[in-house]
């Protein structure tokens, strides 16, 4: 299983996520990112994120992604 | 349809088409800024209905729409009801994987829209560069807000308004306050622009237009180039391109973008003629 920290550096290498707090107001991620991102964490994590849950603030930076992930039923 | 008076309400009516809907589907990404914007000039109206919100945009002379529905489902049902889709010039934006919008755009077309245009996204890193340190002779500074209506006539020029989400006076202000606005002049007048916006790694080049006696002298590549060239702490470059605009994909490639693999099909109905 990847980390969330591989499954980010896939979408997108140029970036270093482990330095950043802010993905979206440090322009890393932006809303079609998420989309992809929301994909590929159902997939490698074996969860479904709800659409209700797709909002910027949860994917902040990676302790919010893991919070998701834990409310969405996944063993991170 | 109703005017939109607050953030609140459009945000609010999101999350209310959210709720329990895993299959909620929309073309609506919103940010804060922009919609306050759009409300404090009275652009944004809304359209509730049970199961999905649609949102209208003035601009110039049609409207640009947004939906919000708990499923494609909810949306297919709702489509043909909605009477302003058939008496008012709308387009809309379908932003997806290439391939992925075909089912959508399918209800779209039997609701009397047609496919307008394709815009697809490209995007280079800063080590992508090619030759980003060559000298120019033609100076490039920031617009200043007299030019706005310059800048305006340029893009209108330039540009396809159906299709390509021009800036309105207000925001080509706006943007020129920001320092999102490079030039070139020649003998005072405006020989060339870039609209860009840079928001910490990432850097979107929204327009990049040259008077048309002014091309293939090279006011574009100093543009482009100044552009770079200042953008130090950019990691990521994108921008959306007309797939029909061979001149302008063939250039941000010598530029190194390359196409990601999102793409923009721009539907619009009967009211919208080109
Ligand atoms: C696109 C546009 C801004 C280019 O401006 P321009 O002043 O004519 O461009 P230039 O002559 O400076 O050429 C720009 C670069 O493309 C290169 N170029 C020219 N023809 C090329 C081709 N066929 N393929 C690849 N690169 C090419 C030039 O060598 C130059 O690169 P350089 O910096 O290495 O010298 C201009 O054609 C325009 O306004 N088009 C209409 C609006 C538009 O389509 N904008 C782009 C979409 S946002």
């Amino acid at each position: 299983m990847k980390s969330i920290a591989e499954i980010l550096k896939e979408i997108r290498p140029e970036f270093d996520f482990t330095t950043s707090q802010d993905f979206i107001s440090d322009g890393m991620l932006d809303s079609f990112d998420i989309v992809t991102l929301v994909s590929s964490l159902d997939k490698n994590f074996s969860v479904s994120i709800p659409g209700t849950e797709i909002l910027p603030e949860n994917f902040q930076n990676i302790q919010t992604i893991e919070a998701l992930l834990r409310k969405s039923g996944a063993a991170t | 349809m109703t005017p939109v008076q607050t953030v609140s309400q459009v945000f609010d009516a999101i999350q209310q088409a959210k709720a329990g809907a895993p299959d909620f589907c929309t073309n609506f990404f919103p940010v804060q800024r922009k919609v306050q914007d759009w409300i404090s000039h009275g652009e944004l109206f809304a359209e509730l209905r049970h199961d999905a919100i649609f949102f209208y945009r003035r601009d110039r002379d049609f409207w640009h729409l947004y939906y919000c529905a708990s499923s494609k489902t909810a949306l297919h049902r709702e489509i043909p009801t909605v009477a302003e889709l058939r008496t008012e010039p709308i387009v809309l934006d379908l932003v997806g994987k290439e391939g992925d919008a075909s089912a959508a755009i399918g209800d779209w077309e039997s609701a009397g829209f047609r496919r307008y245009s394709r815009l697809f996204r490209m995007s280079r890193t800063s080590t992508d560069a090619n030759g980003d340190k060559t000298e120019s002779t033609t100076k490039i500074e920031f617009a200043v807000v007299p030019d706005a209506k310059a800048v305006l006539e340029l893009l209108e020029r330039a540009f396809d308004r159906f299709g390509e989400q021009l800036p309105v006076r207000y925001e080509i202000e706006s943007a020129i306050q920001a320092q999102q606005v490079l030039v070139a002049r020649h003998q005072g007048d405006i020989a060339g622009l870039l609209f860009f916006e840079t928001q910490g790694f990432s850097s979107t080049l929204r327009f990049w237009a040259v008077a048309t006696e002014h091309r293939a002298l090279k006011v574009g590549s100093a543009l482009m180039r100044h552009y770079f060239a200042t953008q130090n702490a950019v990691k990521r470059f994108v921008l959306w391109v007309a797939a029909d605009n061979v001149n302008a994909v063939q250039k941000y490639g010598h530029y190194g973008y390359k196409p990601d693999g999102l793409v923009d099909y721009v539907l619009a109905n009967q009211l919208v003629r080109s």
